[in-house]
């Protein structure tokens, strides 16, 4: 079978950089687009060949199909890597790819499609046999509701069918509350939206997010490789991420993946996706969604599983038959990932972009940093603010544990404030410790962070001497080339201190 | 010589008496005994009363970044060789980015604990909470909703409580 020769990387960020890296470990060579404030960003300087798609807002650049397109012609590149975000799950764009006679590194542009769509994607694998959290739409007018209610379950979750952000939402846990609930949901959906009607479903007190990565091939052939957990989430965005998760016994990681699998089989899904379920804390799940692409959090799932999901993907996309069969796959040990965002948790994770004066990436054995920045890059702001990932991997899930502490304290990101504190203090919460976790654990545990400062005292010191200290022409952090280490070292003694 | 810096709401007067190769420290009523060693233009290798520090410093400005064991701090020198000029220094909340003013939760005169809302900044297509560091009055608020901000603008002022 052979690969493509060139590929176009239809991205940014670290995961182009982790994209150019599969392409060019498999001899193909990889092709970069970018906007003009990613002239010089790290993945465009690791690409063989880069083509600058337009200016800075992602509309007018990293989702502009027909330019992304063009890029591809223009190099002569044969597939595109669409990663994930931006084009990732656009069916209109894997169609447009295909149409363009190329090959679009992902599901074809139907599952793509099925997928999207909350509501049919609901449907599709409700026939399919995977459960769904139990739901009523459209509830027209409160004498339906005790019924409805009863059929569902408590406690009960009333949303705007036209909604978002909070309005219109109510929890209600007994019959008694019921109507009033109803009823002052239907008024705010009405205000807010202009439309009373509303959604019905079971609320899930303190759920986990679970997912199951799977992959198939184009002759039908699908396989799974276990589930990671995703509960850590601030935003509605995961921070932390892991496999396998300290909640799953055997048997509840048979039927998820079971159900996994039969979710992707309902739409003949091929190449790379993840499956997305709540579990609540009776150890029932339910079906979320599915992603129809690779996911950020993949490295814990390559990790202890010793593949390479990006090579699969290349593969499968050329059209080879999936080389392993679903005994093949047995993972080992666990594996940790950090997200590192620049985003001040201290001010309700608000993005934090700049300059990066200085860098050092955690190194040793079972640590892998996937980054999209460098020293001396400034960040910019028109693009999600995370800059770099951080994933271990170790025997248990207490020695990955102490691995990503230990990473993470070595990690110096200055220049902008880093999510690195706020990770090492829900790391070393005792309840992520033992791992009692779910999607509330931010909010619950972490309501107003202020700010990890065990060492202020000493770096008030550091930064006093450094003050008093005849300052150098040019000293712009890392940028800036020592004249001599020598000259600076003072009275240095081998093992000074203690 | 005595340095006065701040970090977010806290301010610390650090006394530097260079004795021989390395320094007397003083913190309020605590001396330390340090040296520092430099080993790069970024890393020092600071020993504190004999305890080894393995410190990144970068510099922006004036202001001094620092990170040790995954922590980092932001400290800006302020004008004044005693603590209280500092202290009655009024902080300055400003846009971290460019952006636009959503809302305004305050007005001058309001008090507010640490961690409440001041405004409601959108940047990075994000709805942005701008919070108090402390708790402490608002003396100025410099922005009106609607109002198109570029980083580094003062939007509110604050009065922290002693």
């Amino acid at each position: 079978m052979t690969l493509f020769r060139r590929v176009l990387i239809a991205n940014r960020g670290e995961i182009a950089v982790r994209l150019i890296r599969g392409c060019h470990e498999l001899g193909i060579e990889a092709v970069a687009i970018y906007s003009e404030a990613d002239a010089t960003a790290p993945h465009v300087l690791c690409a063989d060949d880069a083509v600058c798609v337009g200016p800075p807002p992602s509309a007018e650049s990293y989702l502009n199909i027909e330019r992304t397109i063009d890029a591809a012609r223009q190099t002569k590149a044969e597939a595109i890597h669409p990663g994930y975000g931006f084009l990732a799950e656009n069916a209109a764009f894997a169609r447009a790819v295909s149409d363009a006679g190329l090959t679009f590194i992902g599901p074809r542009a139907e599952a793509i499609a099925a997928m999207g769509d909350k509501v049919a994607a609901r449907k599709l694998v409700v026939k399919a046999g995977v459960p769904v959290v139990p739901a009523v739409e459209d509830v027209a007018d409160a004498s339906q509701l005790p019924r409805v209610a009863a059929d569902i379950g408590y406690p009960l979750l009333i949303k705007a069918a036209a909604g978002g952000g909070g309005k219109g939402m109510r929890i209600v846990r007994s019959e008694a509350d019921l109507a009033p609930a109803f009823a002052a949901a239907a008024r705010e959906a009405q205000s807010a939206f202009g439309d009373g009607r509303l959604f019905v479903e079971r609320y899930l007190e303190r759920p986990r997010h679970i997912e199951v990565q799977v992959l198939g091939d184009q002759h039908g052939n699908l396989v799974h490789f276990g589930e990671r957990e995703c509960s850590i989430q601030r935003r509605h965005q995961k921070i932390i991420e892991e496999t396998p998760s300290p909640a799953l016994t055997p048997a509840l990681r048979e039927q998820m993946t079971a159900a996994a699998v039969a979710a992707a089989r309902s739409v003949n899904y091929s190449n790379a996706g993840t499956v997305e379920f709540l579990l609540d804390q009776d150890g029932r799940f339910y079906f979320l969604e599915m992603n129809t692409r690779l996911q950020v959090e993949h490295p814990v799932t390559e990790w202890v599983n010793g593949i390479d999901l990006v090579h699969a993907q290349l593969r499968v996309a050329a059209g080879e038959r999936l080389w392993l069969q679903q005994d093949d796959i047995r993972p080992r040990g666990h594996s940790i990932e950090c997200r590192i965002y620049a985003e001040d948790a201290a001010q309700t994770f608000l993005p934090s972009p700049g300059t990066i004066l200085h860098l050092r990436e955690p190194g040793g054995p079972g640590v892998r940093v996937d980054s999209g920045i460098r020293a001396g890059y400034t960040v910019p702001i028109f693009y999600d603010p995370m800059l770099a990932k951080v994933s271990v991997w170790g025997e248990t899930r207490d020695a990955a544990w102490r691995r990503m502490i230990a990473a993470l304290r070595e990690y110096v990101v200055l220049g902008c404030t880093t999510s690195i504190p706020f990770l090492l203090d829900v790391l070393d919460h005792p309840a992520f410790a033992s791992g009692d976790t779910h999607t509330h654990f931010i909010e619950e545990h972490f309501p107003s962070w202020r700010g990890r400062e065990q060492h202020r005292v000493i770096a008030a010191i550091a930064a006093a001497i450094d003050t008093t200290r005849p300052q150098r022409a040019a000293t712009a952090g890392a940028t800036a080339a020592p004249a001599s280490p020598w000259a600076t070292l003072g009275h240095w003694r081998v093992g000074a201190g203690g | 010589m005595r340095i006065s810096l701040r970090h977010k709401q806290h301010h610390i007067a650090v006394d530097v008496h260079p004795e021989g190769g390395s320094y007397r420290i003083g913190i309020g009523e605590t001396e330390h005994v340090v040296e520092a060693h430099y080993i790069d233009e970024t890393t020092m290798m600071l020993v504190v009363d004999g305890r080894r520090h393995h410190v990144a410093i970068a510099r922006k400005g004036k202001e001094r970044l620092v990170a040790i064991d995954g922590e980092i701090y932001q400290f800006a020198p302020e004008s004044g060789s005693a603590g209280h000029v500092a202290t009655f220094a009024p902080p300055e909340i400003i846009a971290p980015m460019p952006g636009k003013v959503l809302q305004v939760l305050v007005k001058a005169g309001d008090h507010v604990a640490a961690g409440d809302g001041l405004l409601i900044l959108e940047a990075m297509k994000m709805e942005n909470r701008l919070v108090a560091e402390a708790a402490g009055t608002v003396t100025e608020v410099r922005v009106t909703e609607g109002a198109m901000v570029d980083g580094g603008q003062v939007l509110v002022v604050m009065k922290y409580d002693e």
